[in-house]
């Protein structure tokens, strides 16, 4: 991986916290910057605040202090900012969240036509197109509910990758899916990771992390733990905490 | 194995049916009896003028169906205001805005906690000459109002029962509170909220029926003014009853078969 060429920085982070209303602290003071191009992938046990840190990235969760940039938008009250920054930043969620009235070419149309007012035919054809690429271009129209898990997960990668978002994040794309069907998700992530995108992953897929990432964060109790390429993570932790995560999980 | 149980559930089956038919048998005796008992005196045959008339092979309605016109007038108008004022209050009590809650909250509290006849006496003889509208406006308004903050809490209920994630991905690809609402949410909440939202029309033809306190001449109206004039009074009260009820079931029905029609897998 070593002949990647990051850009600049395309994401901003300074020490951001969150606490939730019942208390929970999930972020505390919690900084980082992601270069165009990089793939981040985030590990630690759960509850450690990596999918809050995702979520509030895209402002599907409040942070209480600290900043966000993207793409050199600030993340603030301002509501055409925010408008921008959703639309840059494309989400894959554990659950898929496809919209079950639609049908998958739907799913993918929709909010090309509404946000990115494109007509209807471009709308379709740049759908078919990543529907290829994720290798399911057949289903186009069928509902996701007769979709196996795996498929209704590349069909959600196609949704979000259909607004042309500048950073892609997946949190816990594979999670929710049954063992056989991880490996034509991880594969089409994988292949975007080498297409240049940026990616920000939460994963538990350790495999995935060790091939595909260019930098790994491994946070507990919302703070970083301890954070290096994926060479250095794996093969030579520093810190106790660290070593013990691995030594459970591999 | 198999067989005997499945005949054992037909079996089943006739005497259920058997059952029924003899309990209705047995209430409709026991209604003739206390009829009878009053020494009620039945003149069926003098009803049918009252519904209709035939002069020189002309069909012309009679009273009740004039006031069955017009609380079908009534109903329908009823039922799109309710429709959409239930629709907004949900909408506003969900809002950001605390204004638009506290609105929808008082408007709730107000409807639902007095008596619907005091709502009706209560545009009719205030707010109706504020407005300058008549009484047949008058008590539509009523209605629409009372059934409204009903419908409310159905489409609230609706809206809030479609996953968060839902909400989510909208908000993820980019789509306004609006959008998402009208091409995510709501075509999903429509399909669960249909049957209640169904009742609350076979209420409202029901309610319909109170309108007649502020002399609007609907069905009730009228059947009261010839019950008045011939002392026909079971006689037309359970005509009006067998009106209102063939009105309802046929909504039911109709509206049974667009949720058939429409279901989504889900």
């Amino acid at each position: 991986m070593g002949a990647k060429q990051f850009g600049d920085y395309i994401v901003r982070v300074d020490k951001i916290g969150k606490t939730f209303d019942n208390g929970v602290v999930a972020l505390k003071d919690f900084s980082t910057n992601i270069r165009r191009s990089e793939v981040v992938v985030l590990i630690g046990p759960s509850g450690s605040g990596k999918s809050t840190f995702l979520r509030c990235l895209n402002g599907l969760e409040e942070i209480d202090s600290g900043a966000i940039t993207v793409d050199g938008i600030p993340l603030d009250d301002n509501k055409k900012n925010r408008l921008e920054i959703r639309k840059e930043v494309g989400m894959v969620f554990q659950h898929f969240n496809l919209f079950p009235h639609l049908t998958v070419l739907k799913n993918i149309t929709l909010a090309q036509m509404l946000v990115r007012k494109k007509s209807k035919g471009a709308a379709e054809d740049e759908a078919m197109q990543l529907l290829k690429k994720v290798n399911i271009a057949e289903k186009a129209n069928v509902f996701p509910s007769q979709l196996s898990g795996g498929q209704q997960q590349r069909v959600a990668i196609a949704r979000a990758l259909a607004m042309k978002p500048k950073v892609m994040m997946f949190d816990e794309a594979t999670s929710a899916l049954d063992p056989e069907m991880i490996g034509e998700v991880l594969e089409v992530m994988k292949d975007l990771a080498i297409e240049g995108m940026t990616m920000v992953v939460v994963t538990h897929e350790m495999g995935f992390a060790r091939e595909v990432s260019d930098w790994v964060i491994f946070m507990e109790d919302g703070m970083k733990v301890e954070e290096g390429t994926a060479d250095h993570f794996f093969t030579d932790p520093k810190m106790d905490r660290t070593k013990l995560f691995l030594s459970q999980i591999l | 194995m198999r067989s005997s149980a499945l005949k054992f559930c037909k079996r089943h089956h006739l005497v259920d049916i058997f059952a029924y038919l003899v309990l209705m048998l047995g209430g409709t005796l026991l209604l003739l009896r206390g009829a009878e008992d009053q020494g009620y005196y039945w003149q069926w045959f003098r009803i049918p003028k009252f519904l209709y008339e035939f002069e020189d092979g002309r069909f012309i309605a009679g009273p009740i169906l004039e006031g069955l016109k017009v609380t079908l007038n009534i109903t329908w108008i009823s039922l799109i205001l309710t429709y959409i004022i239930g629709l907004v209050t949900a909408l506003m009590r969900l809002s950001n805005s605390l204004l638009a809650r506290g609105i929808a909250r008082a408007y709730l509290e107000i409807t639902r906690n007095t008596p619907l006849l005091v709502q009706i006496f209560f545009m009719y003889f205030v707010i109706a000459p504020i407005l300058d509208i008549d009484r047949f406006a008058a008590g539509v308004l009523a209605l629409s109002l009372f059934e409204g903050s009903y419908a409310s809490e159905i489409y609230r209920a609706g809206i809030v029962s479609v996953n968060k994630g839902q909400w989510e991905a909208s908000y993820t690809l980019g789509l306004s509170t609006y959008q998402n609402y009208r091409h995510i949410i709501l075509p999903q909440a429509i399909r669960r909220i249909l049957p209640p939202l169904t009742s609350q029309a076979v209420s409202l033809i029901k309610d319909s029926s109170l309108v007649s306190v502020i002399a609007v001449y609907e069905m009730t109206m009228n059947a009261n003014e010839i019950a008045s004039e011939t002392f026909l009074v079971f006689e037309i009260f359970f005509t009006i009853a067998a009106i209102y009820l063939a009105l309802a079931i046929t909504l039911s029905r109709v509206v049974a078969y667009f949720e058939k029609r429409y279901r989504v897998v889900n």
